[in-house]
């Protein structure tokens, strides 16, 4: 019964599931990010991601499994085995550390042109705007070169996650664009 | 391994020489060899003379780990961290480079999810030639394909099973009966530790210490693990590992007596704690015979004092000095091949038996799978996959690594049944997402991980077991069984047989009764032993029947020996004799059925598993270990003893038939290892001597007095006694009273009386140098 009213409410007010992938590079935020996601209101320390995380968050109806994988430069080939089944890939980036945006950009690029990624929308959270000498996000854009992008959907907030500044709005911009998107 | 001489156990070598010389002992041209001190051969002289003098035990007792072994007990000690800028990384190797990719070890040694509990435990395998210098891989290591191995591009290339000859644990089990030329596995046993450290940067410390060791008792090094990574946090330094490594290997096993198969065997089905108590106090007197000859020449570095014998015949107990604290160890006595670690049938069975006994979900039908239709139960249906060599996958989604591990090596040894082997070559105890791509080149697998992403690739699996949610899952993409030429053949030859389906049997395999009898015994808490002989007897039973099937289908099985005089099931009416005069030629082999009707049903209810299993590395490895192994360890090939004490148990048979089986066992078990062979199918879980002893009360006088002189061996023999004294009173009651009669015929003198103080010279007495008289001169010898 119970479980029915919920489907039907499912129905009407469009509660739906996503499979969210975060990735970046190392000691970008990522899972500082997923737990504040899940913990909203605690502070979170966190260490380096051996493997991956992965949570549910539900914000606004929408269910978010999110999958935070580690991401060191070796272990970033395995990221490929995470893609399908995504609907949207949030990518964080240390917009302090500007030397390896470059790096980062790269990264991009090689995620969202495989082909099991080319439905999925793309928010990148250029994180950590409380560090002096950040970038603003709009050159964030610029040097991971978005505008580039063909039919896809993509936004970048700014953010800053170790007091959760930026998170749920960008959350927010996934769960607006998913009810465009024909789920399956 | 340890011997530098291809040996086998006497009882073993001198039957297989001549299977019919039963009954007279001979000393093993080995034993010479054994004694390590220049009076070596003196010894074994002068043992000789003793054991005719006075029945002493005419066998020196040989060691399974012995004191100048070069093998060392732990080869490598690995220490590898996570770097924060890295990845993981290795950091030390004790006492030399373990020459591999080591990148690749190291991300083995710390599993996904590490970091979100403060210990956890993984064991996986690696690929290793025991001359060093050669190159290694992990399973599914990255360079596998590019470094090249003989066996391993073997089998990538062509799929050959050829490369599982070699026995996987014969590091640690006997290697008298290893059939093989592939280096044994390399076992690793890893201990990862995250710590909180505030004072590092991104605040943790993770590490992991591993310990790479021939031995499958990998478990036993557990305790100082924890205390050597300790250290490790401490002082991080190659000494570290050093002083672990010499503490591990100056573990002192040599007083474990090594075992014959068949040893190994009844010891393994019985709970008598005092089994073969006899070898564990040869083997001190030995030692103290040597140290006492030894006198003046060089004694072994380590004097222990006084030996003591354990209080477990199953477990050997042992200590491992580490930093001046005796840590006490205790290792598995019988090791079968394809058993490795301290993981637990029960454990298994139970997480997946559960959520099936609650609300059983229906499984998509495949042939080799669902044998007993969609709610075939899920062991039964894992056991299917493995034997079959589907791709099987342990998912322990936010788990310690080890668990899956422990199910991997679980379902290894379920099932190998300790009989089959080339499931832990082929198993991944612990992976993750980095080895993907080569675990994907395995045909057929059990790999353990703890990674939810598996999960949503059903590609790379047939099979799913969730340990979470005790659920398993069939793919929707695993690969249809191929329909084969013995299916068709069977098909039609069954087609002229009235339909076996028209019976109403719904359990034709027989599966469903065994489950529920193997949830008894858990239920009852039998233990794990119980357990394991019980599927060790389901994986044999298995076997008996897939070469019924061969024999049936094929008109030969490769499963089965076809014992000197014997032919082929069709043309050979089981209970015949082909010599009238020889009791012992008693003809009939193989698996009994009460009826055509019920092999019939049991045979078309398992023909698509067994066709499945036959084209898989287990199989084709089994076919080489009954040549090598199995066979040459059974001194008594003809009668087949399984085949009519199976008679004995399952059929009502006429007094004529059943006088002709115990005659005929009586005149074929007569010496140590015959009897072995004997008590290895009449195992004590299964009414022991019961069916033997009914021989007791049969008509004919001749058969009853045969049966009394079976006993009789059977009762002075170092296991058999143990099955004599569980014996029920009725029988023994039986056994004097046919006694008396004969003694009374004989001589009035002598009286009825235990049966080990009885002469047996009576009972054969052209054989005065039987083992019985030898063995009966043991027990007189330790009683005074």
């Amino acid at each position: 019964m119970g479980g029915s009213v919920s489907k039907m409410m499912g129905k009407i007010f469009g509660t739906k599931e996503m499979r969210i992938l975060m990735l970046g590079l190392d000691a970008a935020g990522k899972t500082t990010i997923l737990y504040k996601l899940k913990l909203s209101n605690q502070d979170v320390t966190t260490i380096p991601t051996v493997g991956f995380n992965v949570e549910s968050v539900t914000y606004k109806n929408v269910k978010f499994n999110v999958w935070d994988v580690g991401g060191q430069d070796k272990i970033r080939p395995l990221w490929r085995h995470y893609y399908s089944g995504t609907q949207g890939l949030i990518f964080v980036v240390d917009s302090s550390d500007t030397a390896r945006l470059e790096e980062a950009r790269s990264e991009l690029h090689k995620i969202i042109n495989d082909r099991e990624m080319k439905d999925a929308l793309l928010l990148v959270f250029a994180n950590k705007q409380d560090i002096p000498g950040h970038l603003s996000p709009e050159e964030i854009t610029q040097q991971l070169q978005l505008t580039k992008l063909k039919d896809k959907l993509w936004y970048v907030a700014p953010s800053v996650a170790t007091d959760g500044t930026g998170i749920f709005e960008g959350l927010a911009w996934l769960s607006n664009n998913v009810k465009t998107q024909p789920t399956k | 391994m340890a011997s530098p001489l291809p040996y086998r156990p006497s009882n073993d070598s001198l039957s297989t020489s001549n299977p019919k010389t039963n009954g007279l002992p001979r000393l093993s041209p080995a034993a010479s060899f054994i004694g390590r001190s220049p009076s070596g051969s003196h010894a074994s002289f002068r043992r000789t003379s003793a054991e005719n003098a006075m029945g002493y035990k005419q066998r020196r007792c040989k060691s399974q780990y012995p004191l100048d072994s070069t093998e060392r007990h732990v080869e490598y000690i690995l220490v590898a961290s996570f770097h924060i800028d890295r990845g993981p990384i290795m950091e030390h190797q004790y006492p030399a480079a373990i020459s591999g990719d080591e990148s690749m070890l190291a991300e083995l040694m710390l599993p996904d999810q590490t970091h979100v509990r403060s210990q956890d435990w993984t064991i996986f395998f690696l690929h290793k030639d025991t001359s060093g210098d050669d190159e290694d891989k992990a399973e599914g290591g990255k360079k596998t394909k590019k470094r090249k191995s003989r066996y391993r591009a073997n089998e990538e290339a062509a799929g050959l099973p050829d490369e599982d000859l070699d026995e996987p644990s014969d590091g640690d089990s006997s290697d008298d009966e290893e059939g093989g030329e592939g280096p044994p596995l390399m076992y690793v046993l890893n201990l990862v530790n995250t710590k909180q450290d505030n004072t590092v940067r991104r605040g943790a410390v993770v590490k992991a210490m591993a310990i790479c060791t021939r031995h499958s008792f990998l478990h036993i090094y557990k305790p100082l693990l924890l205390l050597a990574l300790e250290d490790y946090f401490k002082s991080p330094f190659p000494e570290t590992l050093a002083t672990l490594y010499d503490a591990v290997n100056n573990m002192d096993l040599s007083l474990m007596p090594k075992m014959s198969i068949l040893e190994r065997h009844i010891l393994q089905s019985s709970n008598t704690k005092d089994m073969f108590i006899e070898k564990f106090e040869q083997m001190i007197r030995q030692r103290e015979e040597q140290e006492a000859e030894d006198g003046e020449c060089p004694p072994s570095p380590k004097k222990i004092g006084r030996y003591v014998l354990p209080r477990d015949t199953h477990e050997f107990e042992s200590k491992v000095v580490y930093h001046d604290i005796p840590i006490p160890v205790k290792i598995p006595t019988v090791i079968w091949p394809e058993t490795v670690g301290d993981f637990s049938l029960v454990k298994l069975i139970q997480t997946f038996a559960g959520p099936h006994a609650t609300s059983p979900q229906p499984f998509p039908i495949h042939p080799h799978l669902t044998t007993s239709g969609p709610f075939t139960h899920p062991i039964i249906v894992l056991v299917n996959a493995i034997l079959t060599q589907k791709r099987v996958i342990f998912l322990g989604h936010n788990r310690p690594s080890g668990e899956v591990a422990e199910a991997v090596l679980a379902a290894c040894a379920l099932a190998s049944g300790g009989i089959l082997r080339g499931f832990t070559r082929h198993a991944f105890p612990y992976t993750d997402l980095t080895k993907i791509d080569d675990l994907l080149k395995v045909p057929g697998f059990i790999a353990g991980v703890t990674n939810p992403t598996f999960a949503n690739h059903p590609e790379w699996w047939d099979i799913m077991c969730d340990l979470p949610t005790g659920r398993m899952k069939i793919s929707s993409h695993v690969e249809p069984a191929p329909v084969t030429e013995g299916l068709l053949f069977f098909q039609q030859q069954n087609a002229l047989l009235p339909n076996p389906t028209s019976h109403a049997n719904s359990d034709p395999t027989g599966d469903n009764l065994f489950m529920e009898d193997i949830l008894r015994s858990i239920y009852q808490r039998h233990g794990e032993n119980a357990i394991r002989a019980k599927w060790r007897a389901y994986i044999t039973k298995f076997t008996r029947v897939s070469a019924a099937f061969e024999e049936a289908v094929y008109g030969a099985s490769n499963l089965y020996i076809i014992g000197p005089g014997e032919e082929l099931s069709p043309d050979s009416p089981t209970g015949h004799q082909t010599d009238a005069t020889d009791p012992t030629s008693l003809r009939g082999h193989g698996y009994v059925w009460p009826d055509e009707g019920a092999k019939q049903r049991e045979l078309s209810a398992s023909v698509s598993r067994i066709e499945g299993w036959r084209n898989t590395r287990s199989y084709y490895s089994y076919i080489q270990d009954i040549a090598a192994m199995y066979y040459p360890a059974r001194p008594i090939q003809r009668p087949d003893l399984h085949h009519h004490h199976d008679r004995l148990r399952f059929l009502k048979l006429s007094h004529a038939d059943a006088g002709a089986i115990y005659l005929a066992l009586s005149h074929a078990v007569k010496d140590y290892a015959g009897i072995c062979q004997l008590l290895t199918v009449a195992p004590e879980n299964q009414a022991g001597l019961f069916y033997l002893s009914m021989g007791l009360f049969h008509p004919d006088q001749v058969v009853r007095e045969a049966t009394v002189d079976l006993l009789d061996r059977i009762a002075t023999h170092s296991a058999g006694r143990h099955f004599w004294t569980h014996l029920s009173r009725f029988a023994k009651l039986g056994y004097f009273r046919v006694k008396r009669e004969r003694d009374a015929a004989q001589s009035p003198i002598s009286g009825a009386g235990s049966p080990t103080v009885t002469n047996p010279g009576t009972s054969f007495g052209g054989e005065p140098q039987s083992l019985v008289g030898v063995a009966l001169g043991d027990i007189f010898n330790r009683s005074s």
